[in-house]
């Protein structure tokens, strides 16, 4: 029972660094996509019994984050006809670099958290370095569409935070936050397929043309 | 060092011109063809043997020196390795850094020789070598940094034998990565897909290859050997941090370690055949991902 | 020290000699090659003697001023350092007499064989200093007499910027030197070492400044990056006996300060420890890394120095670690790493430089992308450089593989521990990357300098050099591979250097040699190997003769040395990944690629700050016009602003 949500958690986090060092936006979504079926697998494997709430969080999950938001990202890449990441504002080495430091000071800062005991003792830096990594995704990519991708793993992040207090999070919270990132999802699909319709390019530093 | 770690010795010294077979094996049965024999090197290496060497006008003694200085640094890093799973013949504190210098003694020989030659296409092989050893080195470190914390133990023989099986029940996650770590470092350091491809015929795109272009006859033979015993010492590493053999009895360690040797090899067929080989510019960035791998192990266990 | 002082003496007569006969120059230097020879040999035998376990009397001199006494005296710490200075001294000195003997002419060839002679003198009082005046008096000497003869080819402009950038930086660091021993003395008139260690700073409070002032006067002499920008430009600029000698033992001089502090002020904050790690890292990268980029000869050099600065740094930030956490055996480890790498890289450095000389003057260009093929043409001088190439890289079986396997040692113990010295594992990891950008560096210069075919009719023409610039490299040549070839007698000597560092006690916790016993069968083992292979290979190329012909061009019917790899494009992929740091401007056009270096902190950070303080310079001499009313008015705004100041401070109770 110890063994499998570390692995499960170990292969989060080299998802994580796996998506920073990918040029192609499909193999990114995909990954992400296993990133969210894992994290659906988590609750199961966390909670000491099952119960209903476990269960249709982690069907939501897996329904949410590893089929519907990546088959419309594949669905938005598809439409806008965009497939790799070139020249990110921070180079795939340096970027991957990056990650390691970040995963580092993940660690770092959770051996340091005053938290009460949580389930697993992963759980909370594998959290913290998944918000991190999401963060530099979101930060150092180009295309609107990376940025995307990088918005979702730092909510995979959040999640992962959730779970320390999964027996104590109501279950329409959950919902809710699930709902959320759908919605706002779909909008920046929307937006970026737009984006693309005006400008022949995904590039996201090209919106400042807008503030005109 | 038992007489089951110098048997062993003694056979991956006789044995290592079967793993390249392997490889090639596998990877044509894979893609649908018959392929060469396994034993296809040693016929190779007898039919250079017995031929003339042919030495470029430009060349120098540094040319003639390199292939007697790869295989004797080649003989002498596999007397670091614990064979039978419990020790080495060699081992001393820090005997990791011997070891990585042998490595980098056997490049440096080559490379210069291959510079020797005053070509360019070797000039541009040599450049390729030592840039993608320069990514390998710190990332074949940052592994045998995680051994050191895992085992606490700062020889080769301690971190791949006894005090290893004793880790594995704590560090076993973090050691996966360190294998993994290897095996990618196994591939870029032994010229495999998807960082070179040994079996190309366009000189542009040789990396290992295009360096011994100008070696021939026994010098050639004692190259390819070296590359061998390379590939051996390489797989060597990766099998010995998957399977602590430490429990097991002598011949059945040594056993063990022959049958994880076939199975590296056939794993990098597997890999050749499924895998294109990367672009040159995006090599540096698989090492990268190896080292952020061998980091994130290391991370587990300064918890 | 009677030996010490004789061994002094005979140098500076060395230098006299060498200037006094200057009628019958050869005869000059006949007497200047003999008595400086003898100086270094006697000099050597008490260092020698300490190192081996002996103990050497202070010799203490009255004090005729202020300060308290002048105390000389050697320990292990100084006599490695002393043994790095009368080696590379003697090697540099007679490379000196050969390689300046077409100068005799026009120029003062005496001066300079003097100058060296006193410069080896004052670096050796500087290692044998126990007391503060003395110290910085034989540095200041040090320092200046470095200078003259930076600028030995003054005609050159490059020559006397150099030299105005070396001589700024250096004054810079004495004037910290200053600072730091007053505030450490803090006015109790007392400063000798001695009295020094007697106050540790740490009781008084005053210890994160005497620390951080120790770390940047010395750092500046030792080109510690950020630091390290005079370095490249003076050591390209001088001689090259000269540049031998500054990157050999000149800039080391900066180690051994920081050494002989950390001995005196007992065990430092870790913050220290952490930044001397970090600098290392970053001088230990970023050198190799602005190396690759270099196409001068002697500036890729000198950005080595840098390089080795920063590993002997990562030894001596191990060893203050280990100190500051509690770790004696991790402490001695580092310090020994720390004097074994200087003691190393003097031999390779000053090696390396001397053949780099040797080629330029039987080439007469320093560009790297116009030699090639020197090795059949000057085969000694190749033999030698790849030597020092070797040991440089840190490969077995040579000497820098021994200090380098040192410092790993240090650093990986730390792994063992339980508390935040763990992290310092990282370091070899930093170490790996280096050590694997150094050989391919080498490779570069090696390759390209004495492999392949010549690119220019200047390497055509090449020439072996006079037997004078010849023995020298051999001689270090033969150094550098007997320390390798037996760590089991030189690692022990420089554990106890660890240990005067480490501090008192710290001798008792090695476990033995430290492994240097297992060592040296492996570096002998590694011999054997190489004879065995030989042997082999000899066997079978008994069947069929060897036959020349021309190098396989693929084919290609007509090859042509315009069509060899450059050393531009051979460090093109590696300053291509590392460009975010490589300060590298890239020349490509259809039929041309070249490379040019840039230093991004001297000319990004330090001469744009140069010029703002001539700037500001400027604009203060607006108010400098010469008029005696205005300067009146000068001196009564001053005398009224004292009173008020006065007033307001005696207002205030």
């Amino acid at each position: 029972m110890h063994g499998a949500p570390q692995l499960v958690l170990l292969l989060v986090v080299l998802s994580d660094l796996a998506v920073l060092g990918t040029t192609r936006l499909s193999s990114c979504i995909r990954i992400v996509a296993a990133q969210g079926m894992l994290l659906g697998l988590l609750p199961l494997l966390l909670a000491p019994q099952l119960s209903v709430h476990t269960v249709s969080l982690a069907a939501g999950t897996v329904v949410v984050k590893a089929i519907v938001l990546p088959w419309f990202l594949m669905w938005a890449i598809r439409e806008a006809a965009v497939r790799r990441e070139v020249e990110p504002l921070v180079g795939f080495i340096a970027s991957q670099l990056l990650g390691a430091v970040a995963v580092a000071l993940a660690f770092a800062i959770a051996s340091r958290l005053p938290l009460p005991v949580v389930q697993h003792a992963l759980l909370v830096p594998v959290s913290l370095a998944t918000l991190m990594i999401g963060f530099i995704v979101l930060t150092t990519r180009r295309k609107a569409l990376t940025q995307v991708v990088g918005y979702l793993i730092l909510e995979n992040g959040i999640y992962l935070f959730g779970l320390t207090h999964a027996e104590r999070v109501p279950f329409l919270i959950e919902i809710g936050v699930l709902l959320d990132i759908f919605v706002g999802v779909f909008i920046m699909g929307i937006v970026v397929f737009h984006i693309n319709r005006e400008f022949d390019s995904l590039d996201a530093t090209r919106l400042r043309e807008l503030a005109d | 060092m038992t007489p089951a770690g110098w048997t062993a010795l003694l056979i991956l010294g006789v044995a290592a011109p079967v793993m390249p077979g392997l490889v090639v094996k596998t990877k044509s049965l894979l893609t649908g063809r018959r392929g060469a024999p396994v034993l296809q090197l040693y016929a190779d290496l007898w039919k250079l043997v017995r031929k003339g060497t042919v030495y470029s006008r430009t060349t120098t003694w540094v040319f003639r020196a390199a292939p007697v200085v790869v295989l004797a640094s080649l003989f002498v890093a596999m007397l670091f390795l614990p064979l039978d799973g419990r020790g080495a013949p060699a081992g001393f504190a820090g005997d990791v850094v011997a070891f990585a210098g042998l490595l980098a003694l056997a490049r440096f020989a080559l490379v210069l020789a291959g510079m020797d030659t005053g070509s360019s296409f070797e000039g541009m092989g040599a450049s390729r070598e030592v840039t993608i050893a320069s990514f390998a080195e710190p990332a074949l470190f940052l592994c045998f940094v995680a051994l050191v914390l895992a085992t606490d133990a700062l020889s080769l023989s301690g971190m791949l034998g006894t005090p290893l099986a004793a880790a594995w029940p704590q560090a076993g996650a973090s050691l996966s990565l360190v294998g993994i770590g290897l095996f990618v470092l196994l591939l870029a350091e032994n010229s495999r897909v998807p960082v070179d491809d040994p079996a190309t015929h366009l000189e542009l795109t040789m990396i290992h290859e295009v360096i011994v272009l100008d070696h021939s006859g026994p010098d050639l033979a004692l190259i390819l050997y070296g590359s061998a015993l390379k590939l051996t010492v390489f797989a060597v590493l990766v099998v010995s941090v998957f399977v602590p053999r430490a429990d097991l009895s002598g011949p059945a360690a040594v056993a063990v370690l022959l049958a994880g040797l076939g199975a590296v090899a056939v794993a990098i067929g597997v890999v050749e055949s499924i895998m294109a080989r990367l672009r040159l510019t995006r090599v540096p960035q698989l090492l990268v991902g190896a080292a952020a791998l061998a980091l994130f192990a290391i991370i587990l266990q300064l918890q | 020290m009677t030996l010490f002082a004789i061994s002094m003496a005979l140098l500076v007569l060395g230098g006299v000699a060498a200037i006094a006969r200057s009628r019958h120059p050869a005869s000059g230097e006949r007497w200047f090659r003999l008595l400086f020879g003898a100086g270094c040999v006697i000099g050597a035998v008490p260092a020698l003697a300490v190192l081996g376990g002996a103990s050497v009397p202070e010799a203490r001199l009255a004090s005729t001023g202020p300060f308290g006494a002048w105390v000389f005296g050697l320990d292990p710490l100084s006599a490695v350092f002393l043994l790095a200075i009368l080696t590379v001294g003697a090697a540099c000195g007679f490379y000196g007499i050969a390689s300046l003997a077409h100068e005799r002419g026009h120029r003062a060839v005496g001066a300079a064989h003097l100058l060296l002679a006193l410069l080896v003198a004052a670096l050796a009082l500087v290692v044998a200093a126990r007391a503060a005046m003395p110290f910085l008096i034989a540095w200041e000497g040090m320092a200046v007499l470095a200078y003259l003869l930076v600028v030995f080819e003054h005609e050159r402009a490059a020559v006397r910027r150099a030299g105005m950038i070396y001589l700024v930086a250096t004054h810079t660091g004495t004037l910290l030197l200053f600072a730091l021993f007053a505030v450490w003395a803090a006015g109790s008139g007392d400063l000798t070492f001695a009295a020094l260690a007697a106050h540790p700073p740490f009781s008084a409070g005053r210890g994160g400044t005497i620390v951080a002032l120790a770390l940047v006067a010395f750092g500046l002499k030792a080109g510690i990056v950020p630091f390290h920008f005079w370095l490249p430009e003076a050591h390209a600029a001088a001689p090259a006996h000269v540049s031998a000698l500054m990157s050999g033992v000149v800039i080391k001089t900066g180690i051994y300060g920081l050494l002989r502090a950390v001995a005196l002020f007992g065990p430092p904050p870790p913050w220290w420890g952490w930044l001397v790690l970090a600098l290392g890292a970053a001088s230990a990268v970023l050198g190799v890394v602005w190396a690759l980029a270099q196409h001068d000869i002697k500036r890729l050099l000198a950005f080595h120095s840098v390089e080795n600065i920063g590993i002997i740094l990562l030894g001596l930030g191990a060893g203050a670690l280990g100190m500051a956490y509690g770790h004696p055996l991790i402490a001695v480890l580092g310090f020994a790493g720390a004097a074994l790498h200087t003691l190393n890289h003097a031999l390779f450095k000053s090696l390396l430089f001397l053949g780099a000389g040797s080629v330029i003057h039987a080439t007469g260009t320093r560009d790297i992308e116009r030699l090639g093929g020197l090795a059949r043409r000057m085969p000694m001088t190749a033999a030698t450089f790849l030597v020092g190439s070797a040991a440089i890289v840190g490969l077995p079986p040579l000497n820098g593989f021994v200090s380098e396997w040192v410092v790993y040692q240090a650093l990986l113990r730390g792994g063992s521990a339980s508390d935040a010295m763990q992290l310092a594992v990282v370091g070899a990891a930093v170490l790996a990357l280096v050590g694997a950008l150094a050989l391919a560096c080498f490779v570069k210069v090696v390759g390209v300098l004495y492999l392949g075919s010549p690119r220019d009719a200047g390497a055509v023409a090449a020439r072996e050099p006079v037997r004078g610039m010849i023995r020298p490299l051999v001689g270090l040549a033969a150094a550098c591979v007997a320390i390798g070839l037996l760590p089991i007698v030189v690692v022990p000597p420089v554990l106890r250097v660890g240990s005067v560092v480490a501090g008192p006690g710290s001798g008792t916790v090695l476990p033995g040699d430290a492994g240097a016993g297992a060592a040296t069968l492996f570096s002998v083992a590694l011999v054997a190997s190489l004879v065995v292979a030989w042997t082999l290979r000899r066997a079978f190329g008994r069947r069929q003769p060897a036959l020349a012909g021309p190098t396989w061009a693929c084919g290609y019917a007509l090859p042509s040395t315009r069509m060899a790899y450059t050393a531009s494009s051979f460090a093109a992929p590696l300053l291509g990944a590392f460009r975010s740091v490589a300060g590298v401007r890239t020349d490509r056009t259809a039929s041309r690629f070249a490379t040019h270096a840039i230093d991004p902190v001297l000319d990004r950070v330090i001469l744009p700050a140069w010029r703002g303080v001539r700037a500001a310079a400027t604009g203060l001499r607006a108010i400098h016009r010469g008029g005696l009313s205005r300067y009146l008015v000068y001196v009564v705004a001053a005398v009224v602003t004292v009173l008020l100041y006065l007033l307001a401070a005696a207002g205030t109770p």
